[in-house]
């Protein structure tokens, strides 16, 4: 892809900034460092090079460490996003946030363990006691409900109805941006994410037509919803799923049975990271933005891999093959 | 030649002198914008970096300078400042006021292009530090015909103003 550069004008301060912090990300050989640590005690200096450096406070303590990565990611979504023309590139990697909020709102819970996205306290503070008024468009478009049902929903279906919507959010979000990066990003990790929910259905033995009710519609891959729910044999399903989220499927279903899953979710977040490394090229544009946060999700679970990983002493080559593309 | 025709020529003549300094500084000022944008970025985050951006910040400005010389130039060899003032035909009017037209849109487009180079060299210069010395290149290479155009106008402006031209040009 050719870089674009009429975007400079606007989202020039944040493309440079975001220039400046591109330089911190942490190679491959970093983690592979943190992984052969013996002692924990020697994980700390090293992890004071990273973007966790201001986090990493006298007695922080490492139980918490996923919490502080998540806080981490969070505080830097929520700073790129007020320096950005668009909170849409940002937005984007607040959703999964706030629909994990929603989850606990509609289970009338009045606290929210993860941080606040573009869905506010207040807001969801109304739907836990039964307001639905701001519910995002992308939950009342939920197919599964008929009119004034959906402030109904029962505990069983929860987890596909706002997965659905989530999915949908994401879709509607991405047609918002005149981008094609973002645009093929969005559609194959929507993409992967049906495959991942459906696979798991299927293991865990899960009448899938339930999903087809709950998770539709969304849009462009609500044929392949359908197709999938018909056809119970996942070894069947690459015809269905089709492009490279489908080869990567083909791939991963050779693995053993227990590393199937977890295989193609490495698969498809290496092939994310791998269509987010074109927005590099670009000096200014929403595109660079959306990159440079997704390599930047990437170093937080990679982080986070590595050193909760160490910290319960899980297997070092185990951990080897778990991490994540890195985006430099 | 009837003085009508004179202060025509001489008026084409100044406004080619104007779109020369009017469209170098705009663009001057626009490219510096640009290239300002992606500086003000980098520098929240890295303050220390302000003298390596300093020279790619500026060098967009270049343009808006050339524009004024050329326009000085014009001004001075047709008699405006110091010197005796000459009689311009309609013809060299209309030449003058081109050479200052062409002049004014390769300032104006090179100097915007200059800026968008510049903002690359301090995305670059941003990651990789020790890269400055090769990122100032990328908008030196722009910078090259804006000096062309400046060149090719000094030289229009000092031959269309001897008087064999000025009799050539006619009218």
């Amino acid at each position: 892809m050719f870089p674009k550069i009429p975007n400079i004008p606007k989202w020039g301060f944040v493309s440079g900034r975001i220039s400046a912090l591109e330089a911190n990300f942490l190679p491959r050989e970093f983690f592979m460092g943190i992984i052969a640590q013996e002692c924990i005690d020697d994980i700390i200096p090293h992890l004071q090079e990273t973007f966790l450096g201001d986090y990493l406070t006298p007695g922080t303590v490492w139980e918490d460490f996923s919490t502080l990565a998540d806080r981490c990611f969070h505080d830097m979504v929520i700073s790129i996003r007020n320096d950005c023309p668009s909170t849409i590139p940002a937005d984007i990697f607040l959703l999964q946030s706030d629909y994990l909020n929603l989850k606990n709102a509609f289970s009338g819970a009045a606290t929210f363990a993860f941080p606040m996205g573009t869905l506010g306290h207040e807001k969801l503070s109304a739907i836990a006691h039964g307001d639905f008024a701001d519910l995002p468009g992308s939950v009342t478009e939920a197919g599964g409900f008929g009119e004034g049902e959906i402030y109904e929903v029962f505990p069983g279906v929860i987890d596909i109805f706002l997965d659905g919507a989530y999915l949908r959010h994401l879709l509607s979000l991405a047609q918002e941006l005149e981008s094609e990066m973002i645009r093929t990003y969005i559609n194959d990790k929507v993409l992967a994410s049906i495959v991942i929910i459906l696979w798991r259905a299927v293991k865990q033995g899960i009448q899938t037509k339930r999903y087809e009710q709950y998770l539709l519609p969304l849009g462009d891959f609500t044929s392949v919803i359908t197709e999938l729910t018909g056809i119970q044999n996942p070894e069947t399903w690459q015809a269905a799923i089709g492009g490279v989220i489908g080869d990567l499927f083909a791939e991963s279903i050779e693995l053993e049975m227990d590393d199937q899953i977890s295989g193609f979710e490495l698969r498809a977040t290496n092939h994310l990271t791998r269509i987010a490394r074109d927005g590099k090229s670009q000096t200014a544009g929403p595109e660079r933005v959306f990159s440079f946060l997704s390599g930047f999700f990437v170093e937080m679970q990679n982080l986070k891999l590595v050193v909760t990983g160490r910290l319960n002493r899980i297997d070092q080559s185990l951990l080897k093959q778990r991490l994540k593309d890195c985006y430099v | 030649m009837s003085p009508e025709w004179i202060e025509l020529g001489r008026g084409l003549c100044y406004g080619g002198a104007g779109l020369a300094f009017g469209l170098g500084g705009c663009g001057s000022a626009w490219g510096i914008a640009i290239a300002a944008h992606q500086c003000a970025g980098v520098l929240r985050e890295k303050p220390e970096l302000f003298g390596r951006m300093l020279i790619m910040l500026a060098l967009p400005g270049t343009q808006g300078f050339y524009g004024f010389i050329a326009a000085i130039l014009m001004m001075t060899q047709t008699g405006l400042i110091g010197g005796s003032v000459l009689k311009i035909t309609l013809g060299t009017g209309f030449a003058l006021f081109f050479v200052g037209l062409g002049c004014g849109l390769a300032l104006f487009i090179s100097a915007i292009k200059q800026g968008e180079a510049s903002a690359a060299g301090i995305s670059l210069i941003a990651r990789r530090p020790e890269a400055a010395g090769r990122a100032i290149l990328f908008p030196a290479f722009v910078e090259t015909y804006a000096v062309v155009a400046l060149l090719a106008t000094v030289l229009f402006i000092i031959f269309l103003t001897q008087p064999l031209a000025i009799k050539s040009l006619g009218l």
